[in-house]
């Protein structure tokens, strides 16, 4: 009987969609300038446990539901593209067979494409449709610094949460 | 936390059909995009925020501008970075500080940003979201993808709740350690235990969620049928029929 | 409620002409293992026939294999509970090991002891509607059987709540309309009568014995309702169901909660260190309580209120009077609007009662990050400066001898009860001098959760427990604290 998973594939993506709405929205971190979200770690320890397609649409999903809730519908589209992307190309590259540890090349690929790619998507998208280049160069070391440390973060909670949580390998599709 | 966006009401636009409204927000939202007077887009901009408080409210409106104003702000404080060339408004000495064409392209996205960030909140506080969900459907948006979307709002509180129990419980665990004043490195690598519950708590929720599914039927071959409709909305083709041609008519009467 | 069943007669769910509605054949289960040790098998060599219409009573202490019998035969288990299964089972004429759960809906129906994981919809209307529309049941029926289902359980002014707004009884309520709302041919209910007042307990049993449903209700306490309600009964003991007389079932039951040993709590001998008292005088504290119906301020006042060392005290309330909401403030999570705490005398503020008091909340998932018992256990220990590593070592073995855990286990895939017990594991090797416990009964036998409350009793410390089951409470203390129209007084 071929195993019908779509129940499986479903709860895994909403509940992860949640998860990334409650870490934009839950932790903010005060930082010198703004806030500091923790969308990032969310997204990265997705894309580095759950692989290429729950990363997309759960970090895409997740941020654009909670630009929606918090009020920032206009936000929404963008952030549903560059952090899906991110998601996305992370999992990529850090995708592997069976349970070997991820090499720190690839680590660091992963981190450096994260960090560029929030970067970049941020400014390049919202330069055309919000707010024009000026503005959106401005918000570039912003979002360097909380893609940077979602990264670290990231790895470190899906470093600690196989250890602690083993089942997890049984909900990756 | 709170994952509701709508306003209760009862003018006009709660009674407007969901399908003709989403439709209306992506013209409207293309239609500050193209080449239209300054004028003119101030002008629908301001009728915007007007039928915005006839129908949620002058609170409600105020809000949400409050909400934008530190990234007008940062407008105008950029206005300077924007155009170098053309005629000088404001010069220190020899130095040109603002120019009229950087002035105007500001005002522009200024404007831009208000109408767009206008018509969103409007959509999404006189609809509530099942609504919005249906009319997704409606416009050919698959089953599943709906069912995550309304399954991550059910989700969302449930983890919010645990999130904050975890830091807290964490937090009492940890009281008596040292108090001195912590960096940021310090502080985000003491996240990691509550992050690290926060996870496993939501993951081991993922195959109760999938076994409910299953057991209230999702994976059946019958059609699916629909509880909730958008019958109660009795005039669809009118109500499109406005969504095309307020834009039209707004495009011809603004375009440069 | 009689029933037109449309959806049943275009997918007939019943193929074969037996009369049994279920039948389980030597059945064994054992859970996969994540850890170098083998999982004991759960259930092994069980036998099982339900006829069609019987009402059956299954007794089994809490964690011995109860629920995943129930997922079993829902047809949800092993697919998504990984573990090894032998054994064949047919529940209407299908065979499982060819069914998939969906396919079920209208056969096997499972109200689980716990609510909030059944949950799928956003509100408590769609909650009911969500199996109905998956039958395809055209939209007039779907709302005529989700008024009735809401109006049987008095929900119709929740309809719209979600449910995070529920409470504890609600949301079993939610479950049973559900329920009833599909109406399945096997009803198999889990601890479905807990957290009902009376009035829905007996509803429901009014219902199982109307219904001509087959019903099999599973419990891990005899309740008064259950009284004449079945006509089997039986006991799930080492992984097997014994069926039997009703007085025979319910001695070897109560025998199997341990309910015969006597109470540790009694002529317990205590080591005092030092005398602490924690006290408040006419405090009061508000707290807006959102729901979808109104905005009401929720204000609980406590004119007096003192707890020593070594003193055991509870506090018993209904749902939602402000037990937890005491708590909070207590332990120093809230500060009270007016009035203050003092500790031996002297007022201490929120960081202060952070250190002094340990709350062990009801969920002990909570606090669970490390990957095994001995790491979760000397983290809090490894940070203290005064403390040598040898001294960690011995405290941590020797505290997992009292808990009566194992050190290289995984803690999130332990038992309920196991994880329970390295939870108040915690909080004894953090050596608070007073515990706040917040419905330790709650999916343990009275037994273990004495045996728990004497641990950390044990060195000392002023215990107060949160219960809304008075049984229990008054096993723990006849002394305590009680909460009626927002007013904390003794009782």
């Amino acid at each position: 009987m071929q195993e019908n998973k779509n129940a499986l594939k479903v709860a895994v993506v909403a509940v992860l969609t949640a998860v990334v709405v409650v870490f934009t929205m839950m932790v903010r971190i005060p930082t010198a300038k703004g806030y500091l979200n923790l969308c990032d770690v969310a997204i990265c320890f997705i894309a580095f446990t759950f692989g290429p397609w729950s990363a997309f649409i759960a970090a895409g999903l997740g941020t654009a539901l909670a630009d929606l809730i918090s009020g920032y519908a206009q936000w929404a589209p963008i952030s549903f593209i560059v952090h899906g992307v991110e998601g996305l190309l992370v999992a990529l590259i850090v995708r592997q067979k069976g349970d070997e540890t991820i090499s720190a090349i690839k680590k660091i690929a992963a981190g450096i494409v994260c960090v560029t790619t929030v970067s970049m998507g941020y400014f390049i998208l919202s330069a055309i449709f919000i707010s024009g280049f000026s503005v959106a160069a401005a918000e570039i070391p912003g979002n360097i610094a909380q893609s940077g440390v979602g990264v670290v973060l990231g790895l470190a909670v899906a470093t600690a949460v196989k250890r602690a949580y083993p089942p997890v390998r049984t909900l990756a599709w | 936390m709170t994952t509701n966006t709508f306003v209760a009401g009862d003018a006009f636009l709660y009674h407007f059909d969901p399908r003709a409204k989403l439709l209306s927000l992506v013209l409207f939202c293309s239609w500050f995009f193209l080449p239209i007077s300054l004028v003119g887009l101030y002008g629908v901009v301001f009728s915007i925020i007007l039928l915005g408080s006839f129908n949620t409210g002058v609170h409600h409106t105020w809000r949400t501008f409050r909400s934008i104003l530190p990234m007008l702000l940062f407008m105008v404080l950029f206005i300077p970075f924007n155009v170098r060339s053309g005629e000088s408004l404001v010069t220190f000495g020899t130095f040109t500080f603002i120019t009229r064409e950087g002035a105007l392209q500001a005002a522009r996205l200024g404007g831009r940003f208000i109408g767009i960030t206008y018509v969103c909140t409007l959509l999404f506080a006189t609809t509530p979201m099942t609504e919005v969900m249906l009319s997704l459907r409606w416009y050919r948006l698959p089953y599943k993808a709906s069912l995550v979307v309304t399954l991550a709002f059910t989700y969302i509180p449930f983890i919010a709740d645990s999130f904050s129990q975890i830091s807290e419980s964490h937090k009492l665990r940890e009281a008596g350690e040292e108090t001195q004043k912590k960096n940021i490195f310090k502080r985000l690598s003491e996240l990691l235990p509550t992050l690290t519950s926060a996870l496993v708590v939501a993951l081991r929720s993922i195959p109760n969620l999938a076994m409910s599914l299953e057991q209230r039927g999702f994976g059946r071959t019958e059609k699916r049928s629909m509880y909730h409709t958008l019958n109660a909305y009795t005039h669809p083709f009118t109500h499109f029929m406005l969504s095309i041609m307020i834009p039209v008519v707004l495009w011809v009467l603004c375009r440069t | 409620m009689e029933k037109s069943r449309s959806g049943s007669m275009n997918f007939p769910d019943v193929s074969v002409v037996s009369t049994d509605c279920l039948k389980v054949n030597d059945l064994s289960f054992t859970y996969r293992s994540w850890c170098a040790k083998k999982n004991e098998p759960i259930l092994s060599h069980l036998f099982c026939t339900l006829e069609e219409k019987s009402k059956t009573l299954l007794l089994a202490p809490f964690n011995t294999g109860k629920s995943t019998f129930a997922r079993i035969i829902s047809g949800v288990c092993p697919k998504y509970l990984p573990g090894s299964m032998e054994g064949d089972i047919q529940v209407c004429g299908k065979d499982l090991a060819y069914t998939e759960p969906w396919e079920l809906l209208l056969t096997c129906g499972y109200v689980s002891q716990n609510p909030q994981e059944q949950f799928v919809a956003t509100c408590v209307e769609d909650e009911v509607a969500f199996p109905l529309e998956s039958l395809g049941l055209p939209q007039k029926e779907i709302a005529h059987r989700v008024d009735e289902a809401l109006m049987q359980w008095g929900l119709e002014a929740l309809r719209t709540s979600s449910n995070q707004e529920l409470s504890g009884g609600e949301r079993k309520r939610v479950l049973l309309a559900v329920q009833q709302a599909i109406n399945p041919t096997l009803w198999v209910l889990d601890e479905s009568f807990d957290d009902l007042d009376i009035h829905w307990r007996s509803q429901l049993a009014d219902l199982i014995r109307k219904e001509d449903n087959t019903v099999l209700v599973l419990a891990s306490r005899y309740l008064t309702q259950f009284d004449d309600l079945f006509d089997r009964y039986a006991l799930l003991e080492e992984g097997r169901l014994h069926f039997g007389e009703k007085q025979e079932i319910l001695s070897s039951f109560s025998r199997l909660c341990d309910d015969d040993l006597p109470n540790p709590l009694i002529n317990q001998s205590i080591s005092l260190k030092k005398e602490h008292m924690l006290s408040c005088a006419s405090l009061t504290t508000e707290r807006s309580r959102v729901s979808t119906l109104e905005t009401n301020i929720f204000t609980l006042s406590v004119p007096s209120f003192s707890l020593k060392s070594g003193e055991l005290r509870t506090l018993v309330g209904p749902n939602g009077s402000g037990k937890s909401t005491f708590s909070r403030l207590l332990c120093g999570l809230d500060t009270p609007k007016s009035g203050v705490f003092s500790l031996d005398e002297r007022v201490v503020g929120t960081k202060e009662l952070n250190r002094n008091v340990g709350y062990l909340f009801q969920n002990p998932d909570l606090q669970i990050f490390l990957p095994t018992v001995r790491e979760e256990l000397s983290w809090s220990l490894k940070r203290r400066k005064d403390l040598k590593n040898a001294q960690i070592q011995e405290m941590v073995n020797s505290c997992a001898a009292l808990f009566s855990l194992d050190l290289d286990e995984t803690p999130t895939t332990m038992s309920y009860p196991q994880r329970k017990a390295l939870q108040a594991a915690v909080y004894y090797l953090l050596d608070r001098p007073f515990y706040i416990l917040d419905e330790l009964d709650n999916a343990l036998t009275y037994s273990t959760a004495l045996k728990i409350i004497a641990l950390l009793r044990r060195n000392g410390a002023g215990i107060l427990l949160i219960t809304h089951d008075r049984t229990f409470g008054s096993l723990v203390s006849d002394q305590g604290y009680a909460i009626t129209d927002g007013v904390l007084g003794g009782v």
